[in-house]
């Protein structure tokens, strides 16, 4: 692994300008730049359409921005990296593979020997409580053990910063909830620097150290909020925080704003 | 499994009831062309232990399962990389859409004048036949892969052609199996309906024979075997389905946390 520097990830003036036939070009981020410390969890929260989604895209390494540069450690990003790894709203598991064989893959992919990468996956598995389902195919499972799968799977090859791109916005309140206490004990323990898309201002609280607030069209840093609440957090405790209603009001508020300004 | 083998038993009932409805239908009407049912399965065994006509028999099916496995080869990755490539798809599309409505057993003579008389043409229109659905099939699964995978494998640092063997062909891989089944009785009707027209070996030269001779009921017969040969291709083909893609069938247990992850 390379030596850790202060800012983990560095986004320095993204644009995105999208450019179809027969359409006028369409910007969906214009000169984005913010700096992601090492370790830290960051919420970006927008309404539908701001390019948060397509910013984390970059970030990944899929798509190649108009113009600007994102740094992850100090290097430059040409493409995906496994120093950057993504989950996804739908999962993305491979369905041909079983729960282990999927969250063996990236180790394998990295060389690792065969018996060492199926003992990770299987302390992966283990950590996201689905020891009893290692031999199950992804289609067996809930959308919430899936999205577990996923979450194994992407950290078993050890990335330094995670990407996740609304990956609890396909469960039910209830599993969704599960899972954020779970992604933020696991966090808490290997402090990765997490970049997380959503467009729950709840959500996005009660997980993060700073919450990006974009505004739409074109996609800009509208908001930096710092989320200064204690951790750990409980969601039952934090509901009768004073700090957190007015953090859930004040941020709420910014996005009712936004809401508004894109319907005129 | 047993749902498998109570579909057979189904099936099986269902061919007796058509068996039943041709005897009557053949009495009623009586006319010598129409054999009953009964004339006809009396052929059957007599075809199946005549010496020569298992070697045409024989001879017709190895070269469908040629053609098949060839149009497979070459049939899939076409797909596969039309599926991958905008640029290959805009270009194979209208050519593809020119050659599925022409039948293609009706090119028999055209590809006897143009290869010669022998196994290459009757193998070459099967090819062609079975390609047809094995491309489109495959093209459908290739481009349908969900972008989400590719990205997953490419964060891993999986490269591009590793990606289209590990990724886009496991991924296709249901689909292509349906095409396979389309393609395989594509294969048997084209091998039967280019013999016809051919009229020089195999299934198509018995039916023809007994036919210039104004004998029926071998006919029905081999129209029974032919029928046969396509039920059993298509149960085989059925079962190894199941065992390419294990993965995408629902598992059967009676294990509490199974059942509730259905809810």
């Amino acid at each position: 692994m390379t030596t850790k520097t202060e800012t983990s990830l560095s986004i320095r003036g993204i644009s995105q300008v999208f450019q179809s036939r027969g359409r006028e070009p369409h910007t969906a981020l214009d000169d984005v730049s913010l700096d992601f410390k090492d370790g830290e969890f960051v919420s970006v929260l927008g309404p539908s359409g701001c390019g948060k989604s397509t910013l984390l895209y970059i970030v990944g390494g899929f798509i190649t921005p108009t113009s600007g540069a994102v740094f992850s450690n100090g290097k430059k990003v040409t493409g995906p990296g496994t120093d950057r790894g993504p989950v996804f709203q739908e999962f993305a598991l491979f369905p041909w593979k079983t729960v282990v064989g999927n969250v063996e893959y990236g180790l394998l992919q990295q060389k690792v020997g065969k018996a060492e990468a199926r003992e990770r996956a299987l302390q992966m598995i283990d950590m996201v409580h689905l020891s009893k389902f290692a031999n199950f195919y992804p289609h067996e499972l809930s959308g919430g053990m899936r999205q577990r799968v996923a979450i194994a799977r992407t950290l078993a090859y050890g990335p330094s910063t995670l990407l996740m791109d609304e990956p609890f916005g396909a469960l039910d309140a209830h599993t969704r909830h599960v899972l954020q206490n779970e992604l933020l004990s696991i966090w808490e323990r290997d402090q990765k620097t997490v970049m997380f898309i959503t467009h729950s201002v709840e959500e996005a609280i009660f997980l993060s150290d700073r919450v990006i607030v974009m505004s739409r069209s074109p996609g800009t840093v509208y908001r930096d909020q710092k989320i200064d609440l204690p951790r750990p957090r409980v969601h039952s405790e934090l509901l009768v925080n004073k700090r957190y209603q007015e953090l859930v009001l004040e941020i709420g508020g910014v996005m009712q704003e936004l809401h508004g300004e894109a319907v005129e | 499994m047993n749902r498998l083998l109570s579909n057979a038993i189904w099936d099986i009932v269902c061919l007796i009831g058509i068996f039943i409805l041709w005897q009557a239908a053949s009495i009623a009407i009586g006319i010598e062309a129409f054999p009953t049912a009964t004339q006809a399965l009396v052929e059957v065994p007599k075809l199946l232990t005549s010496a020569s006509d298992l070697a045409d028999m024989w001879a017709s099916l190895r070269r469908m399962l040629t053609g098949f496995v060839a149009a497979c080869v070459i049939g899939i990755p076409i797909g596969l990389i039309m599926g991958r490539s905008q640029v290959v798809a805009d270009v194979l599309n209208p050519v593809l859409m020119l050659i599925y409505p022409v039948p293609k057993a009706a090119l028999t003579p055209l590809l006897m004048l143009w290869v010669g008389t022998g196994d290459f043409s009757k193998i070459l229109v099967i090819v062609l036949g079975a390609s047809v659905p094995l491309i489109y099939h495959s093209y459908q699964g290739g481009r349908d892969v969900a972008k989400n995978l590719i990205w997953s494998a490419r964060a891993m640092g999986m490269s591009p052609p590793a990606r289209l063997f590990r990724i886009v062909l496991p991924a296709a891989m249901p689909e292509i199996l349906s095409g396979m089944r389309v393609g395989i009785t594509m294969s048997l009707i084209v091998m039967v309906s280019s013999e016809i027209i051919g009229r020089q070996a195999g299934v198509g030269n018995i039916l023809f024979n007994s036919l210039d001779m104004a004998i029926y009921p071998p006919v029905y017969g081999m129209i029974i075997i032919i029928g046969m040969i396509g039920f059993a291709v298509d149960l085989l083909f059925q079962q190894f389905q199941r065992s390419v893609v294990p993965w995408a069938l629902p598992r059967k247990t009676g294990d509490d946390d199974a059942t509730f992850m259905w809810s």
